[in-house]
């Protein structure tokens, strides 16, 4: 392959390289929105989600892409234009929120009956959205437990971000080699990266957006920027190189 | 094909997901896979060596993510005509099989390599231990790779519109799915509560008492499958219900429902979700009251 042919491919799916890019930050950001405690959380020792940032974000996003992957496919007869692209992304976002607020409502089933404890955050003194107060219902030698009000509206929008963003990557690699294979495994390996990526910035646990933590979005979304930037690129050149 | 046979279809793929939640949550419980294993690796260095079954293969997200794509793949080699042409159900059952013995090798050589490391906290190898408890594993991951192999396999050949991804594929999405919600629901149950069954109700483990976990059954010493046992009668069960809601609610609204309304649905959905979890934590709040230890100035 010439680099002639490099350079006219790349500026032939710049579209695609830059939807992309908004699919990667949309999953950065989204992932700082999830409330997840990791282990701590699972002995009802932090507030949050029993599991790993990257786990759970990964998992509520490509739910999502599934979803995602099924309007696609039933709108593709008609063609794949702007609005369709919306709705696609809509779906896959609905999908992941699905998912998300499945997790965090049983979650908290296990936390109130299973456990025997209240959801409290450790972060806030009064709820932000409800204005219960927190700290009485956090347990002694521990820094909260289960999903408070906010921390589960919090989760719903990362599932919201998450999904919205695999799905645009998805469309975007589907509009560059319009193979649903390809595309899927692409979309995977990009969802986490960008999953990936925060998870430094998170540190094992955060609440969502009343977090301190939260405010560090801004080096993820740089360091998110570059990343799929790298990665938009190869998976706009890798198709040119199987000769498409 | 008929829509209500679709629908059909969709409830078989939400109790096929029940089925592999509960028996991904407990396959974990048994093995004290993820978020447990911390405090099961911490009890003998700091002076609890214990008889409960210490595997750390990865977090069961990507660990059965794993299993159910092993699964599909050789599933879908068995059914390739340019193979043996298996009917489907043969081929997912010898592929669901093919990843338990995955499981189980993973499993043995996590037991073994985990226990030798700790010998100088004396803590032993047990090799009772790995022969009672291996295959105990291995029969809850062959339950959840052939349920979620199963399901994947409706959506990708059998649903009214079959889904575009490779079979693999879907059944790593649903893998992935299926541990991260068990490591999010079901492992609390056994990690808050029956590690830790020595604390008193209704709080969760004070920092302080990390690593002490419960190591004295009802009689004799606690094995991983007295966990299990106890899990079997709420963690395991409600991760079913979560993962089995994940799979009807997102396939029922895609397939009963089309384009925007499809989204309107799913919105409601989750509308309906956090109204309930608002009432779920009201009703958690009145029941139990503040923590008698607190001493702060905020009114309750």
């Amino acid at each position: 392959m010439s680099d002639i042919s490099v350079v006219g491919m790349l500026a032939e799916n710049w579209m695609m390289i830059i939807g992309i890019i908004i699919g990667g930050l949309c999953i950065s950001v989204g992932v700082h929105f999830v409330p997840v405690g990791g282990a701590p959380a699972a002995m009802a020792q932090a507030t949050g989600i029993g599991t790993g940032t990257v786990q759970l974000a990964t998992g509520s996003g490509l739910t999502g892409l599934l979803a995602a992957g099924f309007m696609y496919k039933a709108l593709a007869a008609g063609g794949i234009g702007l609005s369709e692209i919306v709705l696609i992304c809509a779906t896959g976002a609905v999908g992941a929120m699905i998912m998300i607020c499945v997790t965090m409502l049983v979650g908290n089933w296990v936390y109130i009956y299973g456990v025997g404890t209240p959801p409290a955050s450790a972060k806030v003194d009064y709820d932000p959205i409800t204005g219960n107060s927190q700290a009485p219902y956090v347990a002694p030698g521990t820094v909260g437990q289960g999903m408070p009000t906010v921390c589960f509206v919090s989760g719903t929008m990362g599932g919201l971000l998450g999904g919205l963003g695999g799905s645009l990557i998805y469309c975007m690699l589907m509009g560059v080699n319009g193979d649903p294979a390809i595309s899927s495994i692409f979309a995977i390996g990009i969802f986490v990266v960008n999953a990936v990526l925060p998870s430094y910035n998170i540190q094992g646990t955060i609440e969502g957006f009343h977090d301190p933590k939260f405010k560090r979005v801004p080096k993820a979304i740089v360091a998110c920027f570059v990343a799929s930037l790298l990665c938009g690129i190869i998976a706009v050149l890798i198709p040119g190189i199987g000769g498409v | 094909m008929d829509p209500s046979m679709g629908m059909g279809l969709v409830a078989l793929m939400g109790a096929a997901a029940t089925v592999a939640g509960c028996s991904e949550d407990l396959e974990s419980d048994i093995g004290s896979q993820s978020n447990p294993n911390s405090q099961v690796q911490l009890a003998a260095q700091v002076g609890y060596p214990h008889r409960v079954f210490n595997k750390a293969i990865s977090g069961e997200p990507p660990s059965n993510a794993m299993y159910c794509a092993v699964g599909a793949g050789v599933a879908m080699m068995l059914m390739s005509e340019s193979t043996i042409a298996a009917s489907p159900l043969l081929a997912i059952a010898v592929g669901a099989f093919v990843s338990a013995l995955l499981n189980g090798v993973f499993s043995t050589t996590s037991y073994l390599g985990r226990s030798a490391s700790q010998t100088r906290f004396n803590q032993y190898v047990y090799l009772d231990v790995l022969r009672n408890h291996v295959f105990g594993i291995m029969g809850h991951a062959y339950i959840t790779a052939f349920c979620i192999v199963g399901l994947s396999y409706i959506m990708w050949a059998v649903l009214p519109v079959t889904h575009p991804f490779p079979f693999p594929v879907i059944a790593l999405i649903w893998g992935l799915a299926v541990g991260a919600i068990g490591s999010s629901t079901g492992d609390v149950h056994y990690c808050a509560e029956r590690e830790f069954q020595d604390f008193k109700f209704g709080a969760g483990v004070n920092a302080s008492d990390s690593g002490d976990i419960t190591r004295f059954a009802e009689a004799g010493l606690r094995s991983s499958m007295d966990n299990a046992w106890f899990c079997s009668k709420f963690g395991g069960p409600v991760t079913g219900v979560a993962f089995g809601l994940v799979v009807f609610l997102d396939n029922w609204r895609s397939t009963a429902f089309e384009g925007w309304t499809a989204v309107v649905v799913g919105l409601v959905i989750v509308s309906l979700l956090i109204i309930y979890n608002r009432r779920l934590e009201l009703y958690a709040r009145k029941t139990y009251g503040p923590y008698p230890e607190y001493a702060g100035e905020i009114e309750a």
